[in-house]
């Protein structure tokens, strides 16, 4: 579906400004049987994502979950809380706009990437009005039952470098570019 | 709703579920929200030839899935304060269109650490409306007091 077809869901200033068409510049994504297990540095994702108010909403919304916490602002401002109480799954939205297009950790765009499950870490909640940057590095990488998984380690930080959320991010990948290319003109690219 | 106290709370004890319906504008729509835009997920046509996972249309995204999953605890937490401090999973079964996602959760454990650390783990299953299974997580949640 294009970017257009989409708009019509649009809500807030990031749906608008990022890039919906994960075909383009694929060809460059890392790739399974590329990625340097050698070099484990920790690198920083691309962009950084400023909360606001209507990317929690809407991500409550988008998951179907109607609890006012996450929903209504004057409700949950007068709640315990004191605001706005991101769905915890929430870190998904943050991560795919920190990562980026061109930036190492890109795999997660991959066309035809399977989500076996994850692990994820919290530690304390996401506000409205936070700066998050994410950190991350290889973490593991593994053929189980025919499938290639790649694992990052993927840790997100406020403005203060205090750490938000680790996710040990998981996806079974097209094992080789060649399958990548596969899957960008429509064929299976994967061996399973 | 009564507050959720580490006392109050036992193994055994079911936590109120959590159901939804979803087909295609679903999965646009939680594509939008979650910046996921894997055209298993959102490009029909791609998918007919393609079929990641041999089937030849969309599928829903396994953070959707978790999402609701997800949603069985903090609906229960979340008014009483308790805080998701971890959480694994396994999708076992991609969500098709047209499906009921019937998400139920059960404490499993209670751990008696300190005033503070106390922790339950809820397991939570994903379900669809046949009663086939499309997930499965452990998430721990801490008392603060």
């Amino acid at each position: 579906m294009s970017h257009a077809d989409l708009a019509k869901y649009f809500k807030t200033e990031k749906q608008m400004e990022f890039s919906t068409d994960f075909f383009t510049n694929a060809e460059n994504y890392e790739v399974w049987d590329e990625i340097d297990f050698a070099n484990l540095e920790e690198v920083d994702g691309e962009n950084t994502f400023e909360i606001k108010a209507e990317d929690v909403t809407f991500y409550a919304e988008g998951c179907l979950d109607d609890n006012p916490l996450m929903t209504d602002e004057e409700y949950a401002t007068n709640s315990p809380y004191g605001g706005l109480v991101p769905h915890p799954i929430f870190i998904t939205t943050i991560c795919f706009w920190c990562v980026g297009v061109k930036g190492k950790g890109n795999w997660i765009r991959t066309p035809g990437a399977r989500n076996p499950g994850q692990v994820i870490e919290f530690y304390e909640n996401f506000r409205v009005g936070e700066i998050i940057h994410v950190k991350m590095k290889p973490h593991d990488r593994y053929i189980k039952r025919g499938k290639c998984y790649l694992q990052y380690q993927m840790d997100a930080y406020n403005q203060d470098d205090v750490l938000k959320c680790r996710m040990y991010a998981t996806l079974i990948l097209p094992r080789t570019r060649e399958d990548i290319r596969k899957f960008l003109k429509g064929i299976r690219g994967l061996e399973d | 709703m009564e507050k959720v106290t580490f006392e109050s709370v036992n193994p055994g004890d079911v936590l109120p579920p959590f159901t939804r319906s979803v087909n295609q504008e679903t999965f646009w729509k939680y594509a939008v929200a979650s910046f996921d835009y894997n055209p298993l997920h959102n490009e029909p046509d791609w998918v007919k030839t393609a079929a990641p996972f041999k089937i030849p249309f969309t599928v829903g995204h396994g953070m959707m899935t978790l999402s609701f999953m997800t949603s069985v605890v903090t609906t229960w937490a979340l008014p009483s304060m308790l805080h998701i401090r971890k959480m694994t999973s396994k999708f076992t079964r991609p969500v098709e269109q047209g499906w009921e996602v019937r998400c139920s959760g059960v404490v499993s454990e209670k751990h008696y650490i300190t005033k503070g650390k106390n922790f339950v783990t809820v397991e939570v299953t994903a379900e669809n409306q046949d009663g086939a299974l499309l997930g499965i997580s452990e998430m721990e949640v801490v008392f603060p007091d």
